[in-house]
């Protein structure tokens, strides 16, 4: 049976309050209606124009009036079901649950037996996808890294590698492209099964990039509409960087990231009423010295939890950022004291899903243990989040009254039954017959935790006929491509 | 009288303030002075400042980018005075974009302005550029310096391609080519022929230096 554990949190954290909210929401309906968005795509700009949105063609320029974004948007399902290639692997984004994936798209690999940094390749995908399997804290897949060692076709051969290693759900944040993306599609479908189920039970997803400040990228936008049609979940993440992309003030930030994801959203309700899409807004502040995308900030914190509020009010699901923090070295205090901070938030503000987990470098730079890491923090939030529990039976006033003043719990059944229940971090705590109870240092007690699960976990495999046919896919690809 | 107008107009660079930085130079012409002294005495001191302040930590970029505003300002009302002979120096005109299918923008703007701060003369032709209009830029600009940046592993590879335009245009001899962005590497820019490759923006600023000279 996979291996998920989501954190269903008893507590809601609100950063904005109702009115704040309708702020930001007025704020963004206004630059969309005044100063538009620049869509680079004569395709997508044709879809605007035939449903009347203003378009400036020479410009590309596209500007959208409040009610038909209110109108386009309501078409989005606010719940829908992510599912990965065998029964339990579903995700129900429907706002009980948070679901962690790993971070994406990194471009050093600190090498699993060497310990060197080379650049990232295939097999490091297909390695990270076995030891995701494994692991209770992710829920969802993303290519951690890119396939270097594939060129052009390396986002196809990440799908590839993702597919054959991991039960899990799949989500990219690379296949961009009209053509590359009806080869995804295809991809999606050998797993799902056919068409249908695709649409039903979607094996993967995307997550597209919008261009701060208030564009789209061609390629990713073009995908999109591809990816909607095929009723594959598709969401678009903005990254406003306050002073840099965005004003130097969190609520600008917020507007204008918001007001790039709407536009998104908008065009693929236009071309696919009722498509299952997904919001994103990671805005942070930069590096007033050196341009830098600071990851880890308290104002990116405040606007990434203001940004699941954002979603929800525009009734759709939400991918917030945690982890994939800025430190360059594990097992550091930079790092704990960040990851803890992101992760906890979003969390708390009700995000239907959350990435960042196994990378450092701001997200460039896969440490494959770092994973093992970001696991027990993940699972330190999930037991915070679900609270205490007051039953009867919780309470124990029975068990209380058997053993009375002095003496111990040790030999009673309920703690026999209800110790077991209780999540014990394995990093700090190991098992006596762990291969690194015998390490003291907790690096190489990760390290040696992350050996373990390459070496002995391998996950259902594909079966032959699709393991085939997407070679097949691939192969059609880098003929087209003249690869 | 001239001494303090050469002051005033340091000092509205090293402020960050361009109108007033304008209308100081428009009076220093009205006024007779020279405006090669203007430059060499006003507003260089204050671009200088400015790059001091930055390097020490106490001027944030916003600061640097609206003191070169305020410069470029000034250098718009003095330079169409400048008599033949008495032209500006500057240390080389650079090129400067990023790469076709790549809309990464603030690395390649932070490059560009740092050597604007260093006495270059930038033409910064936008993101998402093909190699053919980094030429056409060479050629009008008569660039002595190409800079071309990327940010994704894909698109890196059109950096190999400005480089064949530029040979294609037989101007391959006559410019330095520099690469830069997160994911390029001294091999790399080595296995694409490029002169140089700068891990930051003030390393790009002594690349550029040492490129233009040598
Ligand atoms: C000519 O000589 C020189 C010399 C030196 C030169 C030089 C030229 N150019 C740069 N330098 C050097 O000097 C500069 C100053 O010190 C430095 O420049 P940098 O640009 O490195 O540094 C800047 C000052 C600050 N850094 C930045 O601004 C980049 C930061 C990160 C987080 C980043 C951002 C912000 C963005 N992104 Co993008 N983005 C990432 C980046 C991750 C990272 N940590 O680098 C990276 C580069 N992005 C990535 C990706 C995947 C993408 N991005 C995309 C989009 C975006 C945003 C638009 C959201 C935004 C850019 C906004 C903008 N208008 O510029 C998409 C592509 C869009 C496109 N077609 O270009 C998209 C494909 C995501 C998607 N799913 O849509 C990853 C690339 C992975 C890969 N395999 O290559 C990435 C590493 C993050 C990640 N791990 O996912 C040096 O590199």
């Amino acid at each position: 049976m996979p291996n998920i554990q989501p954190i269903r949190s008893r507590y809601r954290f609100e950063v904005l309050s109702g009115d704040q909210v309708r702020a930001i929401q007025d704020a963004t309906l206004e630059v969309l209606d005044q100063v538009g968005i620049h869509i680079p795509s004569p395709r997508a700009l044709d879809v605007f124009a035939q449903n009347g949105a203003a378009i400036d063609a020479e410009r590309q320029i596209v500007r959208l009036a409040p009610d038909l974004v209110r109108q386009a948007l309501a078409q989005a399902p606010r719940s829908y079901t992510l599912a990965g290639r065998v029964p339990g692997t579903e995700l129900y984004l429907d706002g009980a649950a948070t679901y962690a994936g790993t971070d994406g798209c990194g471009t050093q690999t600190v090498d699993f037996d060497s310990g060197v940094q080379r650049p990232s390749c295939k097999d490091d995908v297909a390695k990270m996808a076995r030891v995701s399997d494994y692991l209770s804290s992710v829920s969802f897949y993303w290519p951690m890294v890119s396939a270097q060692d594939f060129g052009p076709l390396a986002p196809l051969h990440e799908l590839d590698a993702a597919f054959n290693n991991t039960v899990k759900h799949v989500q990219s944040e690379t296949v961009m492209g009209q053509a590359s993306a009806r080869y995804a599609v295809r991809m999606a479908e050998v797993i799902a099964g056919d068409r249908a189920r695709l649409r039903a039970n979607p094996p993967f997803s995307m997550l597209i990039c919008t261009i701060a400040p208030l564009a789209q990228d061609k390629e990713g936008i073009e995908a999109g509409m591809v990816y909607a049609e095929a009723g594959v979940p598709v969401g678009f993440m903005a990254m406003p960087n306050m002073g840099a992309t965005a004003p130097a003030v969190p609520g600008g930030a917020l507007v204008v990231g918001n007001a790039e994801v709407v536009a998104a959203m908008v065009l693929m309700q236009l071309v696919a009423p009722g498509a299952p899409v997904f919001y994103s807004l990671l805005a942070s502040v930069m590096d007033p010295h050196t341009a830098d995308y600071i990851v880890a900030i308290p104002e990116k914190y405040l606007c990434n939890a203001a940004a699941v509020q954002l979603a929800h009010d525009w009734g759709v699901p939400v991918l917030a950022g945690a982890f994939g923090m800025d430190a360059a070295e594990p097992a550091t205090w930079e790092l704990g004291r960040d990851s803890v901070y992101t992760a906890l938030m979003v969390p708390l503000a009700g995000a239907d899903m959350i990435t960042g987990g196994g990378m450092l470098k701001a997200s460039t730079l896969l440490v494959p243990e770092q994973l093992i890491y970001d696991d027990e923090i993940y699972h330190t939030h999930r037991v915070l989040l679900e609270g205490i529990e007051t039953s009867a039976e919780a309470l124990a006033v029975d068990v209380i009254q058997a053993v009375g003043p002095r003496g111990h719990y040790l030999g009673q059944r309920h703690t026999r039954r209800h110790l077991r229940d209780i999540w014990i971090p394995a990093l700090t705590h190991p098992r006596p017959a762990a291969p690194d109870h015998a390490q003291t240092d907790i690096r190489c007690r990760a390290k040696a935790q992350l050996d373990r699960i390459l070496a002995e976990h391998q996950p259902e495999p594909l079966e032959r006929a699709a393991q085939d046919e997407l070679r097949a896919i691939l192969e059609a690809a880098r003929q087209e491509s003249g690869a | 009288m001239s001494d303090e107008l050469y002051d005033k107009l340091c000092q509205s660079v090293v402020d960050g303030e361009p109108e007033e930085a304008a209308e100081l130079a428009q009076m220093a012409l009205d006024q007779g002075l020279d405006p090669l002294d203007c430059i060499n005495r006003g507003l260089t001191p204050g671009i200088d400042r400015v790059g001091e302040l930055f390097a020490t930590g106490d001027y944030y970029l916003p600061d640097l980018i609206i003191g070169g505003d305020a410069m470029k300002a000034a250098l718009a009302v003095l330079e169409p005075a400048l008599t033949q002979g008495r032209e500006r120096q500057i240390v080389a005109r650079v090129v400067l974009g990023t790469v076709q299918g790549d809309l990464h923008e603030i690395g390649k703007t932070l490059v560009g302005t740092m050597l604007t701060a260093n006495g270059f003369q930038v033409t910064d032709i936008g993101v998402d550029k093909p190699a053919s209009e980094f030429v056409a830029a060479v050629k009008d600009s008569g660039s002595t310096l190409v800079g071309a940046s990327a940010l994704l592993t894909t698109t890196m590879l059109h950096q190999q391609d400005v480089i064949e335009a530029l040979k294609e245009a037989g101007l391959r001899d006559k410019v330095k080519v520099m690469v830069g962005g997160a994911p390029i590497t001294e091999t790399w820019a080595d296995k694409i022929g490029a002169d140089g490759y700068a891990e930051d923006a003030i390393s790009a600023v002594a690349l550029a230096k040492k490129l233009v000279s040598g």
